[in-house]
C-alpha cells in the first residue's frame, strides 16, 4: 500500500467511529505487517486511548484489535492491556481479555509465558461463568499440561461448569477430566479398570482385601464380553494407540503395585464424584458437542453400571444435523464394540432410514451387527432382509457382509444366515438382474464371501450349502464369484458324504470349460485339482490324476503367461505323481517335494479371528473420526502423575489470586454476576467442602505476596521425571563449543555473496538433550544429541549420539537402553515387521562405568515420523529408569547435495499444496552484531550481512540435518537493510528419500530483530508442515549463551 | 472476495480449491462426509440449502464443536437474512462479515446467542435501508454493549417492554416411523419440540409442568432451563429469551399406533411391474389429517412409469421421484394410486424395492399424548395472556415395500 494512502488512513482512524477502526486496521495490518511495522505502530496509541473509554464495547474492541495485530514489537503493550482488562468491571471485556491470551501466546515470546499463565489463572478464578469459559479455552491453548493451575480451583470449576456457556463447557470438561486422572487416577469401577492386574488373574481370590475387586470383577464380566478389546481401548486412551501398538504387552512390564496404586474409586472419591455429578445435567444440553464431551467423561470415569446414563442422550443426538449424526455414530460405534450390552436394548435407533447418507448407513450396520444378541438377532435379520432389497446396491452388499459378521458372532443363527444368503444367489434372482450387472455383481460376490466365511467356522455342518453353491456354479457368471466357489470345492473336497463323490464330476466339468474361464477362475481350478489329487483315495486317484494332467496340458497353451507358469511349477512339484517322465533318479528329492506339496495344499484353513480396527482415540476427538492421531492429540495423562507437592506449591500461591480476585474483580463487578443454576445444583456436602477450602485460603491471606514471576515453572523441582521430560520448555542443553570469533570467519570472506559450507559446519552446535538427570538416576547422567552422520545400521534409522557419564562416587555396571517393552527380545525382527511404529535398535551394553568416566554410544532409532517422545527403559545396576527420547524432526532428514539450478528447478516442481510458509522473528544476530560492532555502522555493510547469514545458517544447521545450497543477497544493497536476504537449504527425508527444500527469507533492518519467512517445498505434506513448525520454533527461540 | 484470517497461522486459500476439486471429482460420497482429512488440513463441512459451510483446523479439536458452530452460523445467517442462498449472502455481505466477526474470535466462538447478536448488529430490513439511504449513516452496528452480555441470563435482553404481554406454548411433534415389508411396525417414535413464543416485559420467571412427564424418553433443554427442578419434580423452570425459541426437545419412544396406514403392493412379471398404493385412516386422531403426500424414488432399471390415482395428483419429477399428493382424505372413498412401471430391456423383474416416504400434518393434536398441565408466570408487572397449541407432522415416516 502506498505510504501517502496509509497516512490518510491513519488520519481517518483518528476521526472515524470506533467500530470502523477495527475494520480499517485489520485490512491495513494484514497488508503492512510484513513491510512496515514501524508505521503500523503509529496507530497503537489510538487503541490505547480506547482502552480507557467509558463504553465497555469500545474497550473490548480495542483490545481485540490490538491483540489481532500480532506484532512482536507491541506484545509488551498488549500484555499490559490484557492485564488491565482482566480486571475490568465488565464481564464482556474480561472475556475478550481471555480470548486475547492465545493470540499473545501465538507470538511465542518466552518472556511472556509466565505472565500469560498468571492472567489465565486470575481469569479462571473469575466469578462470571462466561469469563471462566473463555479462560478455559485460553488454558487449553496456552498451557494444557499445567494442571496444578486447575487443581487450585478444581471444585469451583466443577460447580460453575453448568453455568459456563456451551463452547467453554466443551473445553472445560476435557481439562477437568485430564486433571482428575492426573491427580487422583482412574476409577476402578469404570471400564478403565481392565488395566487392573487382578481383574483377570484369579491368584489372590482368597485374600480378604480383594473382595472389593472381586465384586468389580463380577460386574465386569457380566457387562463386557471381550475383555481384551476393552483392555486395548483403555490402554489406547492412556498411551495413545501408536505407542500402545508398539508395546502390545506392556502391561506385564508394569508391576501390579504400580497399577493398583493409580486407581481411585468413583464411588468414594469426592473429586471424581463431583465431576460426574456436574457433568450429568450437561447430557441434556442442546449442543451436541457438549453432550458428547460429557458422555466421554462418564464413559471413562463412571462406574460401569452407571454408564447407561449416556445412552439416551447419545441416541437423541442422532436426531440433530446430518453432519453431527455421523460423528456421534462414529463414537457410538466404539462404545458399542466395547460394551455391546449398552445399546442392546436400543436396536431400533440404528435401523436405517432411506434418507440417511451412505456413510451413516454403513456405520449403523456395523453397530447393529456388533450389538446383536440372541434375543434381538431375529428382528435384526428381518431388517437386514429389507436392506438387501435396498435400491443402493453398495449398501445392500454391506448388509450381506454384516449378515456374515452376525453369523460368525452368533453361531446358532449361522444356518439361517446361510439360507438367506443362498437365496440371494439363487438362479432366479441372478437372472432377473441382468440389466444392472455391475451393481448386482458386488452383492453376489459379497454374498459368496460371507458364505465362505461362515463355512470356514464349521465346514461340516454346512455341507448342504456347499452342494447348493456347486449346483449353481453354472448360473453364476461373475468371475470373482466363480473363482471363490471353485476355491470352496477344492478346500472342502473331502468333507461329508456327498461332496467327495461329486468332486470328480465337478472337476471334469470345470476342466472341460477351462479355456473359456477367466484368469482368476483358472488359478483356482488348478489349485482345486491339485488339492483333490492330494486328498483322493485309492479308487479315485487315477481319475484325479488324469483330470489334473488334462488341466496341465490345457494350461500349457494358455494365453496368459502367469497361468502357464503356475501350471509348470505345480507340475514340477508334483512330478512324483506323474512317474511317466524319467525323473526317478533322486527318490529323496521326491520326498521333499511331497512334503512341500503337503505343506502348501494340505493345510486346512483355520477360522480366522476377526480383525478389529485397533486404533482407538479418546471419545469425541477428531483423531477418532479420521483414525490417526491428529497433530496436537494427547492421550489422557499418566494417572496420578500430579503429586501432592505440586499441589502444595499451588496452595502457597493461592492467596495471591484470591486477593487479586477479591480486591479487583469483586469491587469492580456489580451484582450482575449471580450464578443462575449453581445455587440449587450444588450439593450440601460439596458446599461445606468449598467453604473449608475458602477459609483455609483466607488464613493464608495474611501471608505476604509471593513473588509471582515463577508461577510459570512451578514444577521444575517438584515434578517427577516423566513430567520433566515431557515439558518442552524445560529442555536443557549445553553449549560447550565456544563461539569461534566472528572475525575469523569474516577473514575467509568470499567475494561473491556465498559462504563456504565448511565454514558453517564448524559453527554448528547440535542441541543436547538430557535423557536422564543425575538426580533421578542415582548419579548417572545421560545426555544425547542427534548426530549428523548417516546411521551405520540401516539408512532410514536416525542415529543419536548418547553420552553416559557417571557423576557419582561409585562405579556402575550393566548400563543398557532398551525398548520399554523389554520382553520382546528379538529386536531385529521387529525392526522389519512393524511398519508404522517407532523402532529402537538394540544398543551395545556398557558393562562398567567408573566414577567420572564418560562413554559414548550411538543408538539408532527409526521414528517413522512420529513426533511423540519414545519411551525407553534405561537399565543400570539392574535397576530400571523410564526415560523418554524426544524425536527431533530436523534430524529425520539427511543433507541432499544439489546446486542452485537444481534447487530452483525442484522448487518450481513443487508449487501450491506442496508449499507452506510461516513467519517468525529472528534475533540471534543482534548479540553477535552487538559484540562485534560496538561502533555501529563503521564496519562495512557486507560484514553485518555475513554475520546474519552465519548466525542463521549455523542455527539452521545445528537444528536440522540439511545442506546449505546457496545464500542470495539482494543486489541493490541498502545500508543496514537486510530485506531480501535468502538462504536455501536442501535435504531428503530419511525414510523415503523424498526431497525437502527449505528457503529462509529475511526482512528488516540489520540491527533490529528480523522477520524471517520460512518456506518449505516438500511432497510429503504432513512431514513438511511438522518440519516447518519445528524450524519456526527454533528460529524464534532466543539464542542461549553459556 | 473477502478473507479474514482468524488465527495467526495463515490458512492458504488453496485449501478451498482443493475442496472444490475433490467435491467435483467425487460428488456422491464427498459431499456428505462431514469430516474430511485433506493433505494439509482437517475440514468440517455442513451443507445448508445448497450452501456449503466449511471450517478447517490443523490440530486436534472436538469435531462436533466445529460442526455445531457451523450449524449455529447457518441458523443465525438464515435468521438474519430470511433464508439462505447465494444472492442473499452477496447482497448482505457486510452483515455476514460483521456477524462472523462477532461470532468467532481467534478460532473460538465468542457470541452465538441470537438475541444478543440482534442487539449488537441490527438485522437488515426495509426501514433501516431507507434510513441509511436518507441519512447517509451506513452502520447498522450498535454502539452500546447489550446489557445481556453481563447478566446472569445472557440470552435475555434486560429492560424489555411490551405493550401486550403474551406467551404462547406450542408443541410441535414429528413422527418417525418405519414399517417393514411385511407391514409390521418396527419403529414408531415421536420427536417433539416445545416452542415458546414469549413477549413479556421485565425479567419473568416461568414454570411449565406436564400432566404426564413420565412418557418422555429423553429430553434436551435450552440453556435457560434450570436443571434441578427438572431432576426432582420434572417441571420446567426458566427465564425465557424474548421471541420464538425452542424451550426443550423430547422424544417419546415405542408408540404402538400410527394415525394412517399406507399399503404398497408390487408384483412384477415379464418386464413390467404392477404397483398399487392404498392410504387410509387407521386410528382417527380426532382432528383432520392434512396435506397428506406419498413420495418414492423410482428404482434403477425402471424406464418409464404410468401411474394414476383416484384422488389427488401424481407427479414424476426429473430425478425419478414420484410424488403423490393427496391432501385431505375424502370421506367416501379410499385413496389409491395404481399403475405399471415399465422395466428396461432385458430385465425380467424388479428385485429392489423402493421405500415410500409419507408426509402429513395434523393440527391441534400431539400424538405422543404429552399434555401440558399448567404454566405459571411470576415476576410480571401486568398479567399476561397465555396460549397453547399443538401439532403433529410426519418426520421420517417410511413404509418399505
Amino acid at each position: 500500500m502506498h505510504s501517502a494512502l496509509y497516512k490518510r488512513l491513519l488520519r481517518m482512524l483518528h476521526l472515524s467511529r470506533w467500530r470502523l477502526r477495527s475494520l480499517f486496521t485489520y485490512i491495513c495490518f494484514t497488508m503492512l505487517k510484513g513491510k512496515r511495522p514501524n508505521e503500523a505502530l503509529l496507530s497503537i496509541n489510538i487503541f490505547q486511548r480506547d482502552l480507557g473509554d467509558q463504553n465497555p464495547l469500545v474497550r473490548a474492541w480495542a483490545l481485540r484489535t490490538m491483540a489481532g495485530i500480532r506484532l512482536h514489537v507491541i506484545s509488551p503493550l498488549v500484555l499490559v492491556a490484557v492485564r488491565k482488562c482482566a480486571r475490568d468491571p465488565s464481564v464482556y471485556v474480561r472475556k475478550c481479555a481471555a480470548n486475547a491470551l492465545p493470540k499473545l501466546h501465538d507470538l511465542r515470546l518466552e518472556e511472556n509465558a509466565a505472565a500469560i499463565i498468571e492472567i489465565i489463572e486470575i481469569l479462571l478464578n473469575d466469578n462470571s461463568p462466561g469469563v471462566v469459559g473463555a479462560a478455559a479455552a485460553a488454558f487449553a491453548f496456552v498451557c494444557p499440561n499445567d494442571l496444578p493451575v486447575i487443581g487450585r480451583n478444581y471444585k469451583r470449576l466443577c460447580e460453575i461448569l453448568p453455568d459456563v456457556e456451551e463452547w467453554g463447557q466443551i473445553i472445560l470438561i476435557g481439562i477437568l477430566l485430564r486433571y482428575v486422572i492426573a491427580r487422583h487416577g482412574l476409577a476402578k469401577e469404570s471400564i478403565m479398570a481392565s488395566l487392573l492386574p487382578n481383574i483377570f488373574s484369579n491368584e489372590k481370590t482368597g485374600s480378604e482385601s480383594d473382595t472389593g475387586y472381586l465384586e468389580i470383577k463380577k460386574t465386569y464380566e457380566i457387562v463386557l464380553q471381550e475383555p481384551e478389546l476393552v483392555a486395548m481401548v483403555s490402554r489406547s486412551y492412556l498411551a495413545g494407540p501408536d505407542k500402545h501398538l508398539l508395546h502390545p504387552n506392556n502391561s506385564d512390564v508394569i508391576s501390579s503395585d504400580y497399577i493398583s496404586s493409580r486407581f481411585t474409586s468413583s464411588k468414594t472419591d469426592d473429586n471424581v464424584k463431583i465431576l460426574l455429578q456436574c457433568t450429568l445435567p450437561l447430557l441434556w444440553s442442546r449442543n451436541s458437542a457438549v453432550v458428547l464431551a460429557a458422555a466421554g467423561v462418564h464413559w471413562i470415569m463412571a462406574p460401569m453400571e452407571e454408564i447407561s446414563k449416556i445412552v439416551k442422550p447419545l441416541l437423541f443426538l442422532l436426531r440433530s444435523s446430518d453432519a453431527s449424526k455421523y460423528v456421534v455414530l462414529c463414537n457410538i460405534q466404539v462404545f458399542a464394540k466395547v460394551m455391546p450390552s449398552l445399546f442392546a436394548a436400543n436396536i431400533e435407533d440404528f435401523f436405517i432410514s432411506s434418507s440417511d447418507a451412505y456413510q451413516v448407513k454403513a456405520l449403523k450396520l456395523e453397530i447393529l451387527s456388533s450389538i446383536a444378541t440372541d434375543a434381538s438377532i431375529s428382528i435384526i435379520f428381518q431388517e437386514f432382509q429389507d436392506y438387501v432389497r435396498d435400491p443402493d446396491r453398495r449398501f445392500a452388499a454391506d448388509t450381506v457382509a454384516a449378515i456374515g459378521v452376525c453369523a460368525k458372532r452368533n453361531p446358532q443363527v449361522a444356518n439361517t444366515c446361510v439360507e438367506g444368503l443362498l437365496a440371494l444367489i439363487s438362479p432366479k434372482s441372478i437372472n432377473s438382474t441382468s440389466g444392472s450387472m455391475d451393481d448386482e455383481a458386488v452383492v453376489l460376490i459379497q454374498a459368496i464371501t460371507s458364505i465362505k466365511d461362515i463355512i470356514k467356522q464349521d465346514p461340516l455342518s454346512h455341507e448342504n450349502a456347499i452342494i447348493y453353491l456347486i449346483r449353481n456354479l453354472d448360473a453364476i457368471k461373475v468371475p470373482v464369484a466363480r473363482a471363490m466357489i471353485v476355491w470352496i470345492v477344492g478346500e472342502y473336497n473331502s468333507i461329508g458324504n456327498i461332496i467327495p463323490k461329486m468332486v470328480s464330476i465337478i472337476l471334469r466339468f470345470l476342466a472341460r470349460g477351462f479355456p473359456s474361464e477367466s484368469i482368476e477362475t483358472k488359478y483356482q481350478i488348478l489349485n482345486a485339482a491339485v488339492k483333490v489329487l492330494l486328498n483322493s483315495k485309492e479308487e479315485d486317484f487315477d481319475t484325479a490324476k488324469s483330470i489334473l494332467n488334462y488341466v496341465f496340458e490345457l494350461a500349457k497353451f494358455d494365453f496368459n503367461y502367469d497361468v502357464r507358469d503356475r501350471a509348470r511349477v505345480l507340475r514340477k512339484l508334483l512330478s512324483c505323481y506323474f512317474s511317466s517322465s524319467g525323473l526317478e533318479e533322486k527318490p529323496n528329492n521326491n520326498e521333499i517335494r511331497l512334503l512341500l506339496v503337503e505343506h502348501i495344499f494340505g493345510e486346512k484353513v483355520k477360522p480366522s479371528t476377526e480383525m478389529v480396527n485397533n486404533r482407538f482415540y479418546l471419545p469425541g476427538s477428531l483423531s477418532q473420526i479420521v483414525f490417526h492421531a491428529a497433530p496436537g492429540y494427547e492421550p489422557l495423562p499418566e494417572p496420578c502423575s500430579l503429586t501432592e507437592s505440586d499441589m502444595v506449591k499451588g496452595l502457597e500461591e493461592e492467596p495471591t489470586q484470591a486477593e487479586a480476585n477479591d480486591s479487583d474483580v469483586d469491587s469492580g463487578s456489580l451484582n450482575e454476576e449471580g450464578s443462575y443454576y449453581s445455587e440449587d445444583s450444588v450439593t450440601a456436602s460439596t458446599r461445606t467442602d468449598s467453604e473449608t477450602t475458602a477459609s483455609e485460603s483466607d488464613n493464608n491471606n495474611t501471608d505476604s505476596l509471593i513473588n509471582l514471576s515463577d508461577v510459570g515453572k512451578p514444577q521444575e523441582e517438584t515434578n517427577d521425571l516423566g513430567e520433566l521430560m515431557s515439558k518442552g520448555d524445560l529442555e536443557s542443553w549445553l553449549d560447550d563449543n565456544d563461539n569461534p570469533g566472528p572475525s575469523q570467519n569474516v577473514a575467509e570472506r568470499v567475494p561473491s555473496a556465498r559462504i563456504s559450507i565448511g565454514d558453517i559446519s564448524t559453527r554448528t552446535k547440535p542441541k543436547i538433550y538430557t535423557l536422564l538427570d543425575p538426580t533421578y538416576g542415582n548419579g548417572l547422567k545421560v545426555i544425547y544429541k542427534y548426530s549428523l552422520e548417516e546411521s551405520a545400521v540401516s539408512p532410514p534409522l536416525v542415529s543419536v549420539d548418547t553420552f553416559f557419564e557417571n557423576c557419582s562416587s561409585y562405579s556402575m555396571s550393566k548400563i543398557l537402553l532398551t525398548n520399554e517393552d523389554s520382553e520382546s527380545s528379538d529386536q531385529g525382527s521387529s525392526l522389519e515387521s512393524q511398519k508404522d511404529v517407532p523402532v529402537f535398535a538394540p544398543m551395545e551394553e556398557i558393562s562398567i562405568l567408573e566414577p567420572g568416566q564418560t562413554i559414548k554410544r550411538v543408538i539408532h532409532v527409526h521414528f517413522h515420523h512420529h513426533l511423540l517422545p519414545l519411551k525407553l527403559i534405561l537399565w543400570c545396576n539392574d535397576k530400571k529408569h523410564p526415560v523418554k527420547l524426544r524425536p527431533d524432526i530436523g534430524f529425520f532428514l539427511k543433507p541432499l547435495m544439489m546446486d542452485l539450478d537444481a534447487f530452483s528447478q525442484k522448487e518450481s516442481q513443487l508449487p501450491g499444496m506442496f508449499e507452506y510458509t510461516r513467519r517468525c522473528s529472528f534475533t540471534d544476530h543482534l548479540a553477535e552484531l552487538g559484540s562485534d560492532g560496538k561502533d555501529g555502522d563503521v564496519s562495512p555493510t557486507k560484514d553485518s550481512f555475513l554475520i546474519i547469514c552465519q548466525c542463521l545458517a549455523s542455527k539452521m544447521l545445528s537444528n536440522a540435518n540439511l545442506h546449505l545450497v546457496s545464500v542470495n543477497m539482494p543486489v541493490d544493497v541498502n545500508l543496514n537493510d537486510a530485506s531480501g536476504l535468502c538462504l536455501q537449504f536442501s535435504g531428503e527425508i530419511l525414510s523415503n528419500s523424498i526431497p525437502c527444500l527449505v528457503s529462509v527469507t529475511l526482512d528488516g533492518k540489520c540491527f533490529e530483530p528480523l522477520n524471517a519467512s520460512v518456506k518449505i517445498n516438500c511432497e510429503e505434506t504432513v512431514f513438511g508442515l511438522n518440519l516447518l513448525n519445528r524450524i519456526v520454533n527454533f528460529l524464534a527461540e532466543p539464542q542461549l549463551t553459556t | 472476495m473477502l478473507e479474514k484470517q482468524l488465527t495467526g497461522h495463515r490458512v492458504d486459500r488453496s485449501i478451498c480449491a482443493w475442496f472444490w476439486e475433490q467435491s467435483i471429482s467425487q460428488p456422491d460420497s464427498f459431499k456428505v462426509l462431514p469430516v474430511i482429512a485433506s493433505p494439509t488440513h482437517y475440514l468440517f463441512q455442513i451443507v445448508r440449502e445448497g450452501i456449503t459451510f466449511l471450517a478447517c483446523t490443523q490440530v486436534e479439536m472436538p469435531p462436533l464443536m466445529g460442526i455445531e458452530f457451523l450449524c449455529r452460523v447457518a441458523d443465525v445467517l438464515s435468521d438474519y437474512l430470511g433464508g439462505l442462498n447465494e444472492d442473499v449472502i452477496k447482497d448482505n455481505f457486510v452483515i455476514v462479515y460483521e456477524l462472523l466477526d462477532e461470532m468467532i474470535d481467534n478460532g473460538f466462538p465468542l457470541t452465538t446467542e441470537p438475541n444478543i447478536l440482534r442487539d449488537m448488529i441490527a438485522p437488515p430490513n426495509i426501514v433501516s435501508k431507507m434510513l441509511s439511504v436518507v441519512t447517509g449513516n451506513t452502520s447498522n452496528v450498535s454502539d452500546t454493549l447489550p446489557g445481556a452480555t453481563s447478566s446472569c441470563v445472557p440470552w435475555r435482553t434486560t429492560q424489555l417492554k411490551h405493550a401486550n404481554n403474551d406467551v404462547y406454548v406450542n408443541l410441535v411433534e414429528e413422527m418417525d416411523t418405519i414399517i417393514n415389508s411385511d407391514g409390521v411396525l418396527v419403529k414408531c417414535e415421536i420427536f417433539g419440540v416445545v416452542e415458546v413464543n414469549s413477549h413479556l416485559s421485565g425479567i419473568p420467571d416461568l414454570t411449565l409442568s406436564f400432566a404426564n412427564p413420565s412418557i418422555l424418553n429423553d429430553v434436551q433443554f435450552h440453556p435457560c432451563v434450570r436443571f434441578r427442578p427438572w431432576e426432582s419434580e420434572q417441571i420446567l423452570s426458566f427465564v425465557p429469551p424474548d421471541g420464538l425459541f425452542k424451550l426443550m426437545s423430547y422424544r417419546v419412544k415405542k408408540l404402538k399406533n400410527t394415525p394412517i396406514y399406507v399399503k404398497p403392493q408390487m408384483s412384477s412379471e415379464s418386464g413390467t411391474c404392477r404397483l398399487s398404493v392404498m392410504v387410509g385412516i387407521r386410528n382417527d386422531p380426532g382432528k383432520a389429517v392434512d396435506s397428506l403426500a406419498v413420495q418414492f424414488q423410482l428404482p434403477h432399471g425402471v424406464s418409464s412409469a404410468n401411474l394414476t390415482a383416484n384422488h389427488g395428483t401424481v407427479d414424476i419429477l426429473a430425478d425419478k421421484t414420484c410424488s403423490w399428493s393427496i391432501g385431505r382424505i375424502p370421506k367416501d372413498k379410499t385413496p389409491q394410486m395404481s399403475g405399471t412401471l415399465v422395466l428396461e430391456e432385458g430385465m425380467e423383474q424388479l428385485n429392489v424395492k423402493p421405500t415410500f416416504q409419507v408426509d402429513f400434518k395434523i393440527m391441534g393434536v400431539a400424538l405422543s399424548g404429552l399434555k401440558i398441565n399448567k404454566l405459571d408466570l411470576k415476576n410480571l408487572p401486568t398479567p399476561a395472556h397465555k396460549g397453547f397449541r399443538a401439532q403433529t407432522e410426519a418426520g421420517q415416516y417410511e413404509v418399505r415395500s
